[in-house]
């Protein structure tokens, strides 16, 4: 039984690639979706720390999307 | 109303729906192998390599779909300039690119024990294979390009271009003789697939569209912290 599943009566190969060709294709994506994701949320903190605290003050209060990123930042340290 | 769409509002709902589709994700994508690769039976025909249509039809659904949401944008952006249209685009095409190199890849390797053959300069495969340099064209315009207006006039032009060959790839299994079989399922009419079959499909096309809104949001997301972050010292 497992090895019919393995061979897929003689399609397992074309089967098991087209599979695998996608689950490593989307996980690619994946993976360097949330990497380029990661990378902007610590560029924008680090210009966030460029900032005096009076400047950061006014970001943090102007901009809920800054304050989620830092608590989020937060959430991950 | 308008207020919903700000840019704090619509981060704070990618946020929540990054984490609803997180949490879903997996346990649908168990339920959709365990129907696609074990559960679906064999085709009289193609016997298990059937199974290969579980990721090659939904991937090209997917492409598909992708490009005629950006050409109704982009004509939309070109006509009304919305700036938000232009961001949802240039999150979108590479999901879309993603799938349709995916359906190629895929129909190829189901071509081969079905047909005998990898590839065929047929109107179907060739109008997919069209569909996928459109994608490679509008991508590169965002990635070549630096002026922004310049952008959206070059990159809706391409998607105006490449919305002409959406019928020619649905309709060519009926227009020309293909080795590609005509569609199986319908929106109107009868559907000529069995629901043994139908209803892992449906499983796993539901898997790639949660994983291509998944996709889009962080991509969507990551432009409007690129936005904030140069924002942020004018504020």
């Amino acid at each position: 039984m497992i090895t019919n599943f393995i061979t897929m009566n003689g399609y397992g190969l074309y089967v098991w690639l087209s599979f695998g060709v996608v689950i490593i294709s989307c996980s690619v994506v994946y993976i360097k979706t949330k990497k380029t994701l990661k990378k902007y949320e610590q560029e924008f903190l680090a210009e966030l720390q460029t900032l005096t605290l009076e400047e950061k003050n006014k970001a943090l209060r102007s901009s809920k999307v800054a304050q989620q990123i830092l608590a989020t930042s937060f959430k991950a340290n | 109303m308008f207020k919903f769409f700000s840019s704090t509002n619509i981060y704070l709902l990618i946020e929540k729906l990054i984490k609803f589709i997180n949490s879903i994700f997996f346990l649908i994508l168990v339920i959709g192998l365990t129907f696609a690769l074990i559960l679906s039976p064999p085709d009289y025909l193609q016997g298990d390599a059937v199974r290969i249509m579980y990721v090659h039809v939904p991937s090209a659904w997917i492409g598909l779909a992708s490009f005629s949401v950006i050409t109704f944008l982009s004509v939309l952006n070109f006509i009304f300039k919305i700036k938000n249209f232009y961001f949802i685009n240039k999150s979108l095409a590479p999901i879309g690119l993603l799938f349709t190199c995916l359906a190629i890849v895929t129909g190829s390797l189901w071509g081969q024990p079905t047909w005998g053959t990898w590839w065929a300069w047929d109107a179907r495969l060739t109008s997919m294979l069209a569909l996928m340099f459109f994608y490679i064209f509008y991508i590169l315009t965002f990635k070549l390009l630096n002026e922004e207006e310049l952008i959206i006039k070059i990159s809706s032009v391409i998607a105006i271009i490449g919305s002409i060959n959406l019928p020619i790839i649905k309709y060519s299994v009926e227009w020309w003789a293909t080795l590609h079989q005509p569609a199986s399922i319908k929106i109107t009419g009868s559907s000529s697939i069995h629901s043994e079959m139908l209803l892992p499909l449906m499983v796993m096309l539901l898997v790639f569209l949660l994983y291509a809104a998944l996709i889009f949001l962080m991509k969507y997301k990551t432009e409007i912290i690129r936005i904030k972050k140069k924002n942020i010292k004018r504020n």
